[in-house]
């Protein structure tokens, strides 16, 4: 695309990080442009917190350039804090001070005046429909609550970026949806966001673009459904089998040309030709067929399953 | 777009990021001041009513002083230190481990401001607990309100020099545990042995030194001098120590703290 180049406001260049000998993040390049909603998709360890730590100046970078609205973040690291907006995913709020407060005394620590903080922590409270929890006890929060209010301290200073670290871990499904809902918003209102997830229906609900991370690199990048076409087909197979049957059942897959990827109680299988796999010839197993998602297209690329728990 | 302004910076230090962490912490005390002012005007006035009326009548004057009188810069610059290492061990040490440095360093803040904000809270906190005690002292006949004015001076140093002291107990603890030592190794020796409640010349001669070499007798020293009007070269030598264990305290705890916070 022409004049990808200009509209990119985040761009991150063969950037790495070590600690000690640990390499988190491994010659990593990708763009994101402005206002799209570009995901980081990888498990835990991936090095997706260490990206999103050096592209807010928090961390410094061990190899690469990386520019964030054309500010240079290993020169000055910490100017890039002033066009963004951070969600660690530590919420991080301050139980000592009211939500409100939580909001102006950020406000106030990054530029604004007192008066301009509170005028705008009123302004972001409703916007973020928590008008009525403004003086309450931070303790008293939802942990949906807790991680809105977070998300409206990053979106005090008007930010062009937000970045979130994994918005929604750790929520129930009401206040997940509810994040879900702000994140749009945000996005209709032209701001660009960075986020982090493990959850797959998250990035493919919020994603524009995503990059796969695995092991600090990057190892697949496009739309959402792209990456599915191109790594996962349209249907996968999925074979219930007994311990006893799975050497047959294997090698009955692998004598019928198809590409299958075993995770314990279930086998995924997968066409090479991209449609619905085949399978009628097998016996005595239960098959099952579903669209293929972006956790096959992470089994395909990666060789191992994007959840571990 | 609105945008936040850019930042002013004085020699690579944005004096925002301090303000507002300054702010922080007040917005904190007056939430909490009722129960506060037990800590800052209860608990070091009965110590110095106790101390200054009940063991005063029973103790000749001092260096020509009134034992209410030779103890009140004491109790003052005590004070001043408990506060300051408490803001800056405790204190820090909860933000450190709920994530509220972490937010904070999410505003264009670097770790040097973060330590110079909570220091500079420190500093506050010990000139505010003076304050309190100065204003009993005062009405007491124990001091009178020009030479508060210097003690006041005193007690902000002493709540720098142990702010920054504190700081480093936080920066360096693994655990809350550990930050007990702030007080029963460090904080409590040092207000018996300051001077505050005896002079030190009535220690043993190997222990007069070491007790002038600790760091809280030189302010106590200062307060007593600004307390009785005669200053001399000793009170100056005094408030260079403070001074200069400061600039040293100062880095060192602003360093630890970056390493505890970037990685």
């Amino acid at each position: 695309m022409n004049g990808q180049g200009e509209s990119a406001v985040i761009r991150a260049s063969r950037i790495s990080k070590k600690f000690g000998e640990v390499t988190a993040v491994d010659d990593v390049s990708f763009e994101v442009r402005r206002g799209e909603t570009y995901g980081l998709l990888g498990p835990n360890g991936a090095g997706k917190t260490t990206t999103m730590r050096l592209i807010s100046g928090l961390s410094p970078l061990s190899a690469g350039d990386l520019t964030v609205a054309g500010i240079d973040v290993s020169r000055q690291g910490r100017e890039v804090r002033h066009v963004l907006g951070v969600v660690t995913q530590q919420d991080g709020l301050d139980t000592d001070l009211s939500p409100r407060d939580n909001l102006i005394v950020y406000g106030f620590i990054a530029g604004l005046s007192r008066a301009e903080a509170a005028r705008r922590a009123d302004a972001v409270l409703m916007y973020f429909d928590l008008t009525d929890r403004s003086d309450d006890e931070i303790d008293n929060l939802s942990g949906g609550m807790k991680r809105r209010l977070a998300i409206a301290r990053a979106f005090m200073t008007k930010p062009q970026v937000i970045v979130l670290d994994e918005p929604t871990t750790g929520l129930d499904p009401q206040g997940r949806n509810r994040v879900w809902q702000e994140l749009e918003t945000m996005k209709q209102a032209g701001v660009t966001i960075l986020m982090s997830t493990h959850y797959m229906d998250e990035a493919s609900a919020l994603c524009d673009r995503l990059a796969i991370m695995h092991d600090g690199r990057i190892l697949a990048e496009g739309a959402p459904d792209e990456l599915v076409s191109q790594h996962a087909g349209q249907e996968v197979a999925q074979v219930r089998v007994s311990n006893g049957a799975r050497g047959d059942v294997v090698e009955w897959i692998g004598s019928a040309g198809l590409d299958y990827r075993d995770a314990g109680a279930v086998i995924t299988v997968t066409s090479p030709s991209g449609g619905r796999p085949d399978l009628s010839g097998l016996e005595g197993v239960r098959v099952s067929y579903r669209p293929s998602n972006l956790e096959d297209v992470f089994l395909s690329v990666a060789g191992r399953e994007l959840t571990d728990e | 777009m609105m945008g936040v302004a850019q930042s002013t910076y004085i020699g690579g230090i944005r004096p925002r990021s301090i303000a507002g962490i300054w702010f922080r912490h007040a917005l904190v005390l007056r939430h909490t001041w009722l129960p506060s002012i037990t800590w800052y005007f209860v608990e070091p006035v009965v110590i110095l009513l106790a101390i200054g009326v009940g063991i005063g009548t029973l103790v000749d004057d001092i260096d020509g002083l009134p034992y209410a009188r030779f103890v009140t810069p004491g109790v003052i610059a005590g004070s001043a230190m408990f506060h300051a290492i408490f803001e800056c061990s405790w204190g820090s040490f909860f933000r450190i481990q709920k994530g509220v440095y972490e937010t904070t360093l999410t505003a264009p803040v670097s770790t040097r401001e973060l330590a110079m904000g909570d220091i500079s809270w420190a500093m506050s906190r010990a000139i505010i607990t003076a304050t309190c005690i100065g204003v009993v002292a005062a009405a007491l006949g124990w001091i009178d309100s020009l030479s508060g004015a210097g003690v006041l001076l005193a007690a902000a140093l002493v709540g720098i020099q142990f702010g920054a002291l504190g700081l480093i107990f936080a920066a360096l603890a693994p655990n809350i545990h550990i930050l007990s030592l702030s007080f029963t190794v460090v904080a409590s020796p040092l207000y018996f042995f300051s001077g505050a409640f005896f002079p030190i010349s009535v220690l043993p001669d190997w222990l007069e030194p070491i007790a002038w070499a600790t760091p809280l007798t030189p302010s106590v020293h200062l307060a007593r001098g600004f307390l009785t009007g005669s200053l001399d070269i000793s009170h100056l030598l005094s408030a260079l120590y403070v001074l200069g264990m400061s600039a040293v305290l100062i880095p060192v705890a602003s360093a630890l703290l970056h390493r505890r916070l970037v990685k």
